[in-house]
């Protein structure tokens, strides 16, 4: 009885095309959503506002982001700059840190102070919950001698298109 | 000799895909663990004092629209996830937290408010009367970055353009 013309004993080979395609489309995918530029951000959950305006970072301009989450670290690209329970008063390494971002951004001299000011600003991401003392601390070491960092920018949730839609609703009731 | 070069020039090559297969493996596992989808995200713009730490011109006085947010009740800190969504929050410090009860207040001047409509109602008849004063915002003890953000985006809604905030860590310091 003659079950099968094919060579049972030969070399059985996959044909590898498809998941190769697929793996390369995968690849596709995840480079395209995926942004590497957010690595600056920490996961916060940031306060809405309707007046924030889309955050469109020019890549050649030096802006500092700094990162407060709820329990009042400062983290700047994934680097703990001040933590409350360990550093205490010691913000040297914050402070360190602004000074030499405030050396790299271009100056313009005021002309109500008469000061050469650091001209790009800071943003400040903290979590909804986070305490404003701590947002204060960095306040004030921006306005230390030899930072005068005096942009700020708060970072906020900006609504979504069905949050407007349901505020103008609202309204119109 | 010659037809053994034969056989072997006509011999399919195979190349080995392994390698290829390997790296591949390995970008698609440093995306999975990078991937963060972009979220849509703002900012609001606001200044802090040029003068501090400097002996600064003398400059004429402008009045400033101050707005101070006040804790009237803290409120208590829950689990804001599971496990133990709800329950009473003991301190950890990589678990998140939501305030229950919590309830603040603003004041403009001497008048106090506590709804937020109102606080938008009276900076703008404020920046209608006197569009180029600027405002200052003062987050007394025990306030929270939420409770500052929608003050500020009232602010740029009526119209303020320089908002600047006041105090000092030390004095908003936990009691």
């Amino acid at each position: 009885m003659n079950l099968s013309k094919h060579d049972a004993g030969g070399a059985v080979t996959m044909d590898m095309t498809p998941m190769i395609d697929m793996v390369f489309q995968l690849i596709i995918f995840f480079m395209l959503i995926t942004d590497l530029s957010q690595r600056e951000l920490e996961e916060l959950q940031l306060p809405q506002a309707r007046s924030a305006l889309e955050d469109k970072p020019d890549p050649k301009v030096a802006r500092p982001i700094v990162n407060v989450p709820q329990n009042g670290r400062i983290i700047v690209s994934r680097d703990v700059k001040y933590d409350p329970e360990k550093d205490g008063d010691d913000t040297l390494r914050l402070e360190g840190y602004l000074a030499d971002m405030a050396r790299r951004m271009p100056t313009k001299k005021d002309e109500a102070t008469g000061l050469v000011l650091p001209d790009n600003p800071l943003m400040i991401r903290a979590d909804a919950n986070t305490e404003f003392r701590m947002i204060q601390r960095i306040m004030e070491l921006c306005g230390k001698k030899g930072i005068q960092i005096w942009k700020v920018e708060l970072a906020a949730a900006m609504e979504t298109p069905e949050q407007i839609a349901a505020r103008e609703n609202k309204l119109k009731e | 000799m010659s037809q053994v070069l034969k056989e072997i020039a006509e011999e399919q090559t195979q190349m080995d895909m392994t390698p290829m297969i390997d790296v591949t493996f390995q970008l698609i596992i440093f995306f999975l663990f990078n991937i963060r989808f972009k979220v849509l995200e703002g900012k609001l713009a606001a200044y802090l004092p040029k003068d501090v730490g400097v002996n600064a011109a003398p400059a004429g006085p402008i009045e400033k629209v101050e707005i101070a947010i006040f804790v009237e009740e803290p409120g208590q800190k829950v689990y804001a996830e599971e496990p133990g969504k709800g329950a009473p929050w003991r301190g950890e410090p990589d678990r998140r937290f939501d305030f229950v009860g919590r309830k603040v207040y603003y004041q403009i001047g001497p008048k106090k408010m506590r709804e937020m409509k109102d606080v938008g109602r009276m900076l703008k008849d404020l920046h209608d009367k006197t569009p180029d004063r600027p405002s200052t915002i003062d987050c007394r003890a025990g306030t929270v970055y939420a409770d500052m953000i929608p003050v500020v985006d009232l602010a740029i809604d009526a119209g303020f353009t320089e908002i600047t905030f006041v105090g000092e860590y030390k004095k908003a310091k936990k009691k």
